[in-house]
């Protein structure tokens, strides 16, 4: 997902979306349906201060003037604190959307967001058609490695290496996530390597999202998305449980941002075929 | 990232109908009465809802404190924390029933403060009892225990373990065969709760006021379906919102006359509405069956929210314990003893599925009333609740889903997450957030679907 130029052959409005996460917040200025810049920024402070942060960093990098801005679209946990957003719609819809645009051929998705991982099915047109969630536990979602990634001490593209140099299967036992801490804790007092634990941590969640997956009749092809996603170890083991190669985005947590501001281009389209 | 969230507010329900809306006032009343009818020497039972028990207590003028519905208002109320905490502090697991966790709290604070109510108490409180009447039946685990732990903090108050089993659903055989030893077994119970209560309240059975009585609970049972099967209007006048407010008198209020009154009330008021094609909400664009699970009380609002969606409930399971008694395969005018057709009056209630069920290989008599529902009432999409303290619904909802996808079709579905009265496993955002991506799919597949 890379940023390019606008395109010189006519006026093309530029929109933004916004995804206020509760981890993270994200926009994505896009016009004629083509990237030209984002940005990520973590969701410390308020929402709203963290929500005009991201817009302005998004519009600085596409140097693009708010004022040119044609529509803004929010989704995410924090979608309401978008001021400046002309229409919200929900993540899920959100995600399928930028899926859609990313994987046309892309029918299964797993989200492994900060507060849960969910699977959900794509029709042809990028319309979400079915969904399952994870039960409400950070053992189930993306917290589970920042959490795990503290006790080791290390940070998360560490825990991703070391997992790579794995030659133990070390296993979990449980699927909530401050259970799985102190299993981890005795684990390293067991003198278990942290290459085999982070191993251990990540199959755990591919476990999770294997479960959604089959719970949701899995039909391919299977993309991933959210923050989960950046993260080799665990694509690699998500890969070995549903048994086929995944889809995976240049920038994951991009992908609901993404899917709001091509809603937002609609919007515009819409307004102006109307006019 | 709490600076933006608002303090918790206490948003009123609104209500589709007026009936429901009176609710609140006829609870508070019920309540009421139970500490009135003590001071006046009336023997006090606690009681659980669906224990066919109803006529048997109002006929032997026992007054009933139901003790499910008063750990609801608490949870309502959002003033069940102090005594699920007060539980915990006895050591009872907090994995266990909440609705049991808050009484079971609230009996030992008021027996530790000698009999005085803890303060603030919702709605007066819970008075000690004379009797407790449990039961052993296959609906819930907690409701054979429940009063064997009260009676920790009040070892003088005798208990009855009522037990009413059904034959299970087989597809290779006809329950016919033992429905006879099933009501025998049933009958005998029923005549030892009598027994018992004639024994602990000095009161003895008018049995020609509780044939009475069972004759009107039939009654209402009939005007409870016929009102109900009127939500199949296009738009529906009444969603599941309101229902988990009428489920007071239907659960609370059987054999009463104020219980069939309400009922008829309700009826007339829905026939007016569909008179006059008013539905819950002026556009409405999806409807849904609430499939299972009991409600988070502390979070009724959430049905508006899906009002506000274009989204109502013409039906739901939950609370639904009637049926049209004249769809039976039984003559009750030729049953003499009442107990004897209370007994079978329950077992066909939970058979009366069988026939249509052994129709469809693999189907369950639970998946068939979900089919029901969604063809008698034109549903788009099942919402289902799994309360975490309710075991025994918490464990088939997903397993019915799953078989109703895959016998009947892939209807949408949402599963929602939380509990009964425990407001600590409640996330408004996040609740709201699955209920936008629910209604999202749903539009989806209703694009799809031309």
């Amino acid at each position: 997902m890379s940023a390019s130029d606008n395109d010189s052959s006519g006026y093309r409005p530029a929109v933004i979306g916004v995804d206020i996460g509760s981890s993270f917040s994200k926009a994505v200025v896009l016009s004629g349906g083509t990237i030209i810049s984002w940005a990520i920024l973590p969701s410390v402070g308020s929402y709203r201060a963290v929500a005009d942060e991201v817009i302005n960093q998004a519009l600085a990098r596409a140097g693009v003037a708010a004022e040119d801005i044609a529509g803004v679209s929010a989704t995410g946990y924090g979608a309401a604190s978008v001021a400046s957003a002309s229409q919200s719609s929900s993540d899920l819809s959100c995600q399928g959307r930028g899926i859609a645009y990313l994987f046309p051929s892309a029918r299964t998705v797993v989200d492994i967001g900060a507060q849960f991982t969910r699977a959900f099915r794509l029709d042809g047109a990028g319309h979400v058609v079915a969904f399952v969630l994870s039960e409400k536990c950070a053992g189930g979602s993306g917290r589970l490695l920042a959490i795990i990634a503290r006790v080791l001490q290390i940070d998360l593209d560490e825990m991703d290496r070391l997992a790579r140099e794995s030659k133990k299967k070390v296993d979990f036992t449980t699927s909530c996530a401050v259970f799985t801490e102190s299993e981890v804790v005795s684990r390293i007092a067991e003198g278990e390597s942290r290459e085999d634990i982070a191993a251990g941590v990540y199959r755990a969640l591919a476990a999770k999202a294997q479960s959604l997956v089959e719970r949701l009749k899995f039909a391919p092809d299977c993309a991933l998305a959210g923050g989960g996603a950046k993260n080799t170890s665990l694509v690699k083991s998500i890969e070995e449980g549903v048994g086929v190669d995944v889809l995976v985005p240049d920038e994951p947590q991009l992908v609901a941002a993404l899917g709001a501001a091509l809603m937002a281009e609609d919007k515009v389209a819409v307004g102006k075929s109307r006019s | 990232m709490t600076e933006e969230k608002k303090p918790e507010e206490r948003k009123k329900r609104r209500t589709a109908t007026e009936a429901a809306g009176r609710v609140g006032s006829m609870t508070k009343a019920m309540l009421a009465n139970v500490p009135q009818a003590k001071g006046e020497g009336r023997p006090i039972a606690y009681s659980f809802i669906c224990c066919c028990y109803d006529e048997i207590i109002r006929a032997m003028d026992i007054t009933p404190h139901w003790v499910e519905n008063y750990a609801g208002i608490c949870g309502a109320k959002r003033d069940a924390q102090r005594f699920l905490e007060r539980a915990e502090a006895e050591n009872l697991s907090r994995s266990l029933c909440t609705y049991a966790l808050c009484g079971l709290g609230f009996d030992a604070w008021r027996e530790e403060l000698g009999g005085e109510m803890p303060p603030d108490a919702p709605w007066g409180g819970q008075v000690k009892p004379d009797v407790m009447l449990g039961s052993g039946q296959m609906l819930c685990d907690p409701r054979n225990k429940w009063f064997q732990a009260a009676q920790h903090y009040m070892p003088d108050v005798p208990t009855y373990d009522l037990n009413l089993p059904w034959p299970p659903y087989e597809e290779d055989y006809d329950y016919r065969e033992v429905q006879d030893d099933y009501v025998k077994y049933m009958v005998a119970q029923l005549r030892g709760l009598v027994e018992f209560l004639e024994r602990h309240t000095n009161r003895k059975m008018d049995w020609d006021r509780l044939s009475e009585l069972v004759d009107l609970t039939d009654r209402t049972w009939n005007l409870v379906h016929e009102a109900y099967e009127l939500r199949r209007a296009v738009p529906t006048p009444m969603g599941t919102g309101d229902a988990m407010n009428t489920m007071v008198p239907l659960s609370f209020m059987m054999g009463t006359q104020q219980g069939y009154d309400f009922f008829k009330e309700l009826y007339d008021e829905l026939q007016q509405k569909i008179a006059r094609k008013e539905g819950v909400i002026p556009d409405e664009k999806y409807r849904l069956l609430w499939g299972g699970g009991l409600p988070s009380w502390f979070a009724l609002t959430d049905f508006n929210y899906f009002n506000s969606k274009g989204a109502v409930f013409p039906a739901e399971t939950t609370y639904r314990m009637v049926e049209a008694l004249y769809n039976f395969d039984i003559d009750f005018a030729r049953i003499t003893d009442p107990l004897e057709h209370i007994a079978w009056r329950w077992l066909k209630f939970w058979t009366c599925r069988y026939d249509k069920t052994r129709q469809r290989p693999g189907s369950h008599p639970d998946v068939e009333r979900l089919i029901d529902y969604i063809e008698d009432y034109q549903i788009d999409g099942v919402v289902m609740h799994e309360a975490f303290s309710c075991r025994s619904w918490h464990v088939g909802l997903i397993w019915q889903l799953n078989l109703l996808k895959k016998i009947y079709r892939d209807i949408p579905s949402l599963v929602l997450e939380s509990d009964i009265i425990d407001i600590s496993s409640y996330n408004e955002a996040d609740t709201r957030a699955r209920i936008d991506a629910f209604i999202d799919t749903l539009e989806a597949v209703k694009s799809r679907a031309g």
